[in-house]
């Protein structure tokens, strides 16, 4: 069926020269054959620029290059043109200008070979996994939207596995977006070793693997600026999260690579409002899961108030009611997650406490993160980027400075959502400190009580 | 506005001094807290932060080529990790903006240590390269500059300098060739000066050809 070489490595990407990685001959013969399309990198909408491949348009992320200069070589492409326009927010990617297109394939499309046993994994689904599991088979089968809003630690993983063993069975190609590289990495492997006769490609920004038509990209957000028509499931994952939910071009990223039919599955344990009004209007099928998949009640956050925090965390000090929460974990042999604002305060706790921190840009923070894991540290101080996705069995959790504006609703009940996640230890310390008392504290607390509420009711319902 | 390096906004409150301030602004203060500006004690000649009076790539150079032809250079930043990252960006990305963020320290430095009436040599670029890359970064700088520009100079060899080790750049030949006779006061701009045996080179040709002064203008010193 995949009579063209190429077509498996270029179906459904939308991609820069340079990376097709082409020779010139085999190049232009696939542009003459009418293989590739040739895509300008940057459009003119009304008054604005737009990039093909990021799809912003603020002013502000286009740069110019002059083409005036006095290196003038024999074929400078034409004379008239005074400058080129290019975009500096996918950048990263390689340029993408008004020189430079981008190019995507027309010729026969390659599509992953059926597998008729995909799946080894011989777990059991709870009550409630089963629930959202069916939903999603059945959105899978009827190319339609669901949204499945399931508390943190609810088994989101799992309940994929069943619509999974549909799509690879079909021969569909399925993609799962998550907003954060460490949850690629986390996730990578574990749908690895459930899924092994399936094709797996994990990206994210510096990885070296590439998708040949595999049967599963597991990827950042990011890198479905990539894609064109590519996927028949689209599943994204964490919804709600930075930088899905800030970012305007990356909804618009995964409306591009779903091809014309396809399922699309949300998954989050906190809807913004936009998706919590459609899924109200019915406009979007929504699952809710409010029981943890072992079946315990969400710990509850604990508020604890301490006066001057932010001076105190400037400082580099820590007042004695902190302290003592620390100090009652060391004596219980318990291990723990720091959360603070911003990464100057993790830096300044680290050097007080003696306790490694991990942020954005640390460069040694997978390692961190699977020493933490490994149980080589006892606690970890950590800014938002754990706040989600990263699963360690059996830990308490305090943020300190939780009235600070980087934790909102969402992020406070993700956090929250850390501990208890371990069958054997469901229990969890979570403590927020702060100085002044922030709605989004008061909302995630109420958060936590409602879900605890409707789990109690259908626990209740289901005897 | 935004900062041309790190594209966040830098829009000030605005108060009755801001408000008649023309001025643009390409810099956050965070990413202008990065970019590190050389200080002393360095190198008479080179600029390279060290204790002795002539740096060993400076002295090496008249050990195996005999009279230095470069008069001195002149740097702006240190190579830090910001720098490297940004010149990353700059370069290997192409992301040409980023040169106004530079454009107020470099117009200063040029004022600072060299005379009106000099020419700039921003160092040609490959043809190849100058295709991958779409502008010539030496001219990019060149132009922060408004000063007249000298182009009677052409880059043969092909080979990329940063793929090179040290000793392979002090003992490779001459990759320029001249078209032109050179005016008499010269300032060759670069991005980077490394052992310096690129801005060197360039020297060389235009003494021999019959420049009184050849000087250099980069804006880092690694």
């Amino acid at each position: 069926m995949n009579a063209n070489p190429w077509s498996p490595r270029f179906s459904g990407k939308r991609l820069l020269k340079n990376e097709l990685n082409l020779s010139e001959s085999v190049f232009k013969g696939l542009l003459e054959k009418g293989y590739l399309i040739e895509i300008p990198g940057i459009q003119k909408v009304l008054f604005y620029h737009e990039c093909q491949r990021c799809h912003t348009r603020k002013p502000s992320h286009f740069g110019k290059i002059p083409m005036k200069t006095i290196q003038s070589f024999s074929h400078q492409n034409s004379p008239t043109i005074k400058s080129i326009t290019y975009c500096r927010n996918c950048i990263q990617m390689g340029r993408v200008s008004t020189n430079e297109p981008l190019y995507e394939w027309n010729g026969p499309v390659a599509k992953p070979r059926k597998i008729k046993q995909p799946s080894v994994w011989r777990g059991e689904l709870t009550k409630l996994q089963s629930k959202a599991a069916d939903a999603m088979v059945e959105a899978i089968r009827n190319q339609s939207k669901l949204l499945i809003h399931a508390v943190c630690g609810a088994g989101k993983t799992e309940m994929l596995y069943r619509g999974l063993w549909i799509a690879f069975r079909n021969g569909f190609r399925v993609c799962i977006a998550t907003p954060r590289a460490d949850v690629v990495r986390e996730l990578a492997p574990r749908l690895r070793r459930d899924f092994p006769s399936i094709e797996v490609a994990a990206l994210y920004g510096g990885t070296q693997e590439v998708d040949v038509t595999a049967h599963l990209v597991v990827a950042t957000t990011h890198q479905l600026l990539r894609y064109s028509k590519s996927f028949d499931v689209m599943i994204v994952d964490e919804v709600d999260a930075f930088p899905y939910h800030h970012d305007k071009s990356l909804p618009k990223a995964v409306a591009r690579s779903v091809k014309d039919s396809h399922a699309l599955i949300y998954l989050t344990a906190t809807p913004r409002l936009d998706l919590k009004i459609a899924s109200r209007l019915k406009q979007l099928q929504t699952i809710s899961i409010p029981l943890r998949y072992h079946g315990h009640p969400l710990p509850l956050p604990k508020l604890s108030q301490v006066f001057k925090l932010h001076q105190h965390l400037q400082q580099g000090t820590l007042p004695t009611k902190i302290t003592r929460w620390i100090d009652e974990r060391k004596s219980a042999k318990r291990r723990f997650l720091l959360f603070v604002p911003t990464i100057e305060n993790a830096h300044a706790l680290s050097e007080t406490l003696g306790i490694p921190y991990v942020h954005s840009e640390s460069s040694n923070r997978e390692e961190l993160i699977h020493q933490f894991r490994n149980q080589h540290y006892e606690a970890l101080i950590t800014t938002t980027i754990l706040e989600r996705g990263v699963t360690f069995p059996s830990i308490d959790v305090a943020v300190i400075g939780a009235d600070h504006e980087v934790f909102d609703e969402a992020a406070l009940i993700q956090i929250a959502g850390r501990a208890g996640r371990s069958a054997d230890d469901p229990d969890g310390d979570v403590t927020f400190f702060y100085n002044v008392k922030t709605k989004a504290m008061v909302k995630a607390r109420q958060y936590t009580e409602l879900k605890n509420l409707e789990g109690k009711k259908f626990k209740k319902e289901s005897n | 506005m935004h900062c041309k390096i790190c594209m966040h906004s830098i829009e000030k409150d605005t108060t009755w001094s801001t408000l008649f301030d023309f001025r643009e602004r390409t810099l956050c203060p965070s990413c202008n807290e990065q970019l590190e500006t050389i200080q002393e004690p360095t190198c008479e000649k080179c600029m390279k932060q060290t204790e002795e009076k002539l740096c060993s790539d400076c002295k090496f150079w008249e050990q195996y080529w005999g009279k230095d032809p470069l008069d001195r250079n002149v740097s702006v930043y240190t190579y830090n990790e910001y720098m490297k990252e940004t010149m990353a960006r700059f370069k290997y990305r192409g992301d040409y903006e980023i040169v106004h963020a530079w454009k107020d320290s470099f117009q200063q430095t040029f004022k600072e240590h060299f005379p009106k009436e000099s020419h700039l040599l921003p160092v040609p670029l490959a043809e190849s390269r100058f295709h991958e890359r779409g502008f010539n970064q030496a001219e990019a700088l060149a132009n922060l500059v408004d000063q007249p520009l000298f182009a009677g100079m052409i880059r043969i060899g092909q080979e990329k300098q940063s793929k090179k080790s040290k000793w392979e750049r002090l003992l490779a030949s001459n990759p320029f060739e001249l078209t032109e006779t050179p005016p008499e006061n010269i300032v060759i701009i670069d991005d980077l000066f490394t052992t310096g045996s690129t801005v060197r080179f360039a020297a060389q040709l235009m003494k021999k050809a019959g420049a009184k002064r050849v000087s250099s203008l980069t804006l880092v010193r690694s």
